[in-house]
């Protein structure tokens, strides 16, 4: 069981920061995913425990060894990267056999780990063929049993599933899922732009934005209790309000809202995350009203865009039967525990 | 590293030698005797003028042949463009004497051209004579290289986005005015390339001129091979070779950073 | 398509036949006629003839077939090894090494051929080093003239590698000299190959620094066409001249059937 901490890590390239000061723990075992906008450094720290970048500052810990001196090969991590990487001159096997052959693993016993591996990912039946004669999603599945193989203590996931179609992508996540449960003891550091899949995947979720770690937490956390705005409007969709603090609750263009959640000083200014999908139609607690600027059809949901005093105020709302017309004056309310007081401008990291 | 020591053993070693047997011969003289030998002498000036002038007739030939011949190939495709187009790679990789051997058949005393001339006119001889002169070398040399203008052409054109094309067609732009406005802009870098390497190989180019085998067309790798063999006049030919490597390696310096810039 | 009307494409191909047929098939076909004839004094050649094959096969053509075979065979090779080793030395280099690595490697293109010859001869007709007169001072000629065009194709072919191969080597624990041998080699494969038939190529016709270094007993198929047609014998010539083409060409088209199998993508 090892565990992968960042300690005070910085990358710069060319005099860029590209990883700024990470600290971040990952516990034995667990998924951690790195979510964020491309740029924001989550590949770059990924690189960094891999070994292909090397730190400016701090340093990289696997299993509680400090790595970051140490060259690639000797880091015992197994590796997926969004194209695959496969040796086209080599067979499936071959492929899945590449790590157990370079770390001179006892010759008898590597065709059982390959068949292992190739069973436990699906592929047993396309052990002889070349990688070009597999699609996408089979490619995929053979990296992962090639990076299985020398049953690495650490699997770093790049966009694994970025390269797949949206169909084969739900279908590789689930997928995913049941290796981790088969394989409890291995960490695994997954990066991705994608929160659905980091949703669905990870025990904890990192945000990382501009180089920087921003928001930490369980999935759940994060979605319902975001600290942060970016964190808000990256994992999932979120109103941004702003409003001043005020004794249970906030002021938002002169209403006054009820929160049940605020841990801020009455008085401060402060920014408001309301999930679209929480907001209901009709007059109720907290309301807002304002004229229909847009409506959105999507199949099972409406998406109604709502100019409140200037502020466009998003909702999603079960398909409605009478669709109002664009000017319309609407009146939108939400339950005082389903909105977040996020500070405003103070990152949590 | 071995393989720069390699390369400084066989090849950097052996220049040093003939620039330093170029200043100071073994056969004793000053320092700059040499030169003041092979500046002054009649030999060595026509064979500079000629090779210079040579070199860029058959480089400017070459661009403008090279240019119109891309362009077919490209752009007014044809059944067998592509067999053409990997004759041209096969054509590059034979020795350039074999152009010269050719058209010593074409175009000499007893050839195909005069061959057909004087069944028809009944003449004893016939009225191609160029091939011994400084044209005949030309017109070998413009054979030769200009595959070497067409191949990084022909890239460049597949590079260039073909709806572009269509779009100046479009607006109304006739054949001329889309290879003057859209083709030669994006051509450009290649037919620099591919101009500048032709130029250099041009003035290095030994093969075709001793095939012709005339006496009044002296360029100067022949110079050398003359002093050095015929005359066994080394610290002559030690002269000649520091000039001719001066030139080439300025223009060749000069093609790099011109196919640097093209991407090539 | 450039040219929609009819007549505009058939004045375009017109041209191109116009300018392409007498400039560079024609030549190549005048030669392999003359090598089957004795005569050439009309139009057409006369005298149909198999003998200067017969002569092209055998004696001393023969011996300078071999001895180009076997100088191009050793250049390439060596060529190719030093070339390789300098591409894969190159690409680790920092940004200002390589490039001055790579004008070095260039430098022998920018030199005349007759230059490079003239610079071996007089620095291994002296001591400490005495090649003059062996065939191994033609064979080191070539191969400094041709492992410049190695280098490059090699250096060019290592640029295009994806990274990500020797990343995910390494990564599962291979170690710089095992990824080398088993991931980057392998994937150079199909450059290497084609590196290797040019260089081939060249060798077979290299005439100019052969010129000035080849001792008797050592005279590739070029000086053999050179000697022939200098003393007159066209024909006979033109015969030596076609069965370096098909070499030449046999042994390219040889190497592109290996890199077609070489290439997996």
């Amino acid at each position: 069981m090892s565990g992968i901490r960042f300690d005070g890590v910085c990358v710069a390239y060319d005099g860029n920061t590209v990883l700024d000061r990470l600290d971040l723990t990952v516990e034995p075992g667990e998924v951690m995913a790195l979510l964020g906008p491309s740029g924001s450094g989550k590949t770059t720290a990924l690189r960094a425990v891999a070994g292909f970048v090397r730190p400016a500052a701090g340093r990289v810990l696997i299993g509680g060894r400090d790595v970051t001196a140490l060259p690639p090969h000797k880091r015992g991590i197994g590796m997926v990267v969004q194209q695959y990487a496969l040796f086209p001159h080599m067979r499936v096997e071959e492929n899945v056999a590449f790590g157990l052959r370079a770390q001179k693993a006892p010759r008898a016993g590597i065709p059982g780990r390959v068949a292992e591996a190739l069973e436990m990912t699906g592929m047993a039946a396309y052990a002889r063929r070349y990688p070009r004669e597999l699609s996408g999603g089979q490619q995929q599945r053979v990296a992962i049993a090639r990076a299985l193989a020398i049953r690495p203590g650490v699997l770093l996931l790049d966009e694994p599933l970025s390269a797949l179609d949206a169909q084969l992508r739900s279908g590789m996540l689930a997928e995913l899922a049941r290796l981790h449960r088969e394989l409890p003891d291995v960490t695994i550091l997954y990066v991705t732009h994608d929160q659905v899949e980091a949703l669905t995947l990870a025990d904890r979720i990192a945000v990382m934005d501009r180089a920087r770690l921003q928001d930490c937490g369980t999935p759940q956390e994060l979605y319902r209790a975001p600290r942060t705005e970016f964190t808000a409007s990256f994992v999932g969709n979120a109103n941004l309000l702003p409003v001043t603090v005020a004794e249970g609750g906030a002021v938002f263009e002169g209403r006054a809202l009820t929160l049940d959640r605020g841990r801020a000083v009455p008085g401060s200014t402060a920014t408001l995350c309301v999930r679209p999908h929480l907001l209901g139609l009709g007059a109720g607690p907290n309301a807002l009203s304002g004229t229909i600027a847009e409506v959105q059809w999507r199949g099972s949901t409406h998406r109604l865009y709502v100019d409140v005093d200037g502020h466009r105020v998003k909702a999603d709302l079960p398909e409605l039967r009478e669709t109002p017309a664009l000017g319309e004056r609407v009146t939108l309310h939400f339950e005082p525990r389903d909105a977040v007081l996020l500070a405003a401008g103070v990152a949590h990291a | 590293m071995p393989p720069v020591a390699v390369l400084a053993v066989l090849f950097l070693y052996p220049l040093a030698l003939v620039v330093q047997q170029s200043l100071s011969p073994d056969s004793g003289g000053g320092a700059f005797d040499a030169y003041a030998r092979v500046f002054g002498s009649r030999a060595f000036l026509d064979a500079l003028g000629t090779t210079v002038w040579l070199a860029v007739g058959a480089t400017l030939g070459c661009l403008v042949l090279g240019f119109t011949l891309a362009l077919i190939i490209a752009f007014v495709p044809f059944p067998g463009a592509r067999a053409v187009a990997k004759f041209i790679d096969v054509f590059l990789s034979f020795p350039s004497f074999l152009i010269t051997l050719a058209l010593l058949f074409l175009y000499g005393t007893v050839g195909m051209a005069n061959g057909l001339v004087t069944e028809f006119t009944g003449a004893t001889e016939g009225p191609f004579r160029f091939l011994t002169t400084p044209w005949g070398v030309l017109l070998a040399e413009i054979t030769y290289f200009t595959p070497f203008v067409i191949r990084p052409l022909l890239a460049a054109f597949s590079q260039l986005d073909t709806a572009q094309l269509e779009v100046a067609a479009g607006l109304g732009a006739r054949p001329a005015r889309i290879v003057r406005q859209v083709i030669l802009p994006e051509a450009l870098p290649a037919l620099g390339a591919g101009g500048s390497l032709v130029l250099v190989m041009c003035l290095n180019e030994f093969g075709i001129v001793l095939f012709t085998g005339a006496k009044d067309v002296t360029t100067l790798p022949m110079l050398i091979y003359g002093k050095a063999i015929l005359e066994s006049d080394y610290p002559a030919a030690c002269v000649v070779a520091v000039v001719n490597i001066a030139i080439s390696v300025g223009l060749f310096g000069l093609y790099r950073v011109v196919s640097k810039r093209a991407g090539a | 398509m450039l040219v929609h009307s009819r007549t505009g494409r058939w004045a375009a191909w017109g041209l191109f036949g116009l300018l392409f047929l007498p400039l560079f098939a024609l030549p190549l076909l005048v030669v392999v006629a003359a090598s089957f004839a004795t005569h050439w004094s009309g139009a057409l050649p006369s005298g149909p003839t198999t003998a200067n094959y017969t002569a092209a096969v055998r004696g001393e053509s023969l011996q300078a077939l071999t001895t180009s075979l076997l100088t191009a065979v050793a250049a390439s090779l060596l060529a190719l090894t030093v070339g390789t080793w300098a591409a894969l030395a190159g690409a680790a280099l920092r940004k200002r090494g390589k490039r001055v690595l790579d004008a070095l490697f260039m430098l022998p293109v920018a030199v005349p051929s007759v230059v490079v010859g003239l610079a071996v001869l007089v620095a291994f007709s002296r001591p400490p080093v005495l090649l003059n007169g062996t065939g191994s001072i033609v064979v080191l000629a070539h191969t400094v003239l041709v492992t410049a065009f190695a280098h490059q194709s090699v250096s060019a072919a290592i640029v295009r590698l994806d990274p990500a191969y020797e990343q995910a080597a390494a990564s599962l624990g291979a170690r710089p000299a095992y990824v080398l041998w088993r991931v980057r080699l392998p994937l150079l494969l199909p450059s290497l190959t084609a590196a290797a038939g040019l260089c081939f190529a060249l060798s077979m016709g290299e005439l100019s620094a052969t010129m000035m270094l080849y001792p008797p007993d050592w005279m590739p198929l070029p000086v053999r066409i050179f000697t022939a047609t200098d003393r007159g014998s066209l024909f006979s010539g033109s015969a030596v001249a076609v069965v370096l083409m098909a070499t030449t060409l046999l042994v390219l088209l040889a190497v592109s059937r290996i890199r077609t199998r070489a290439s997996y993508r």
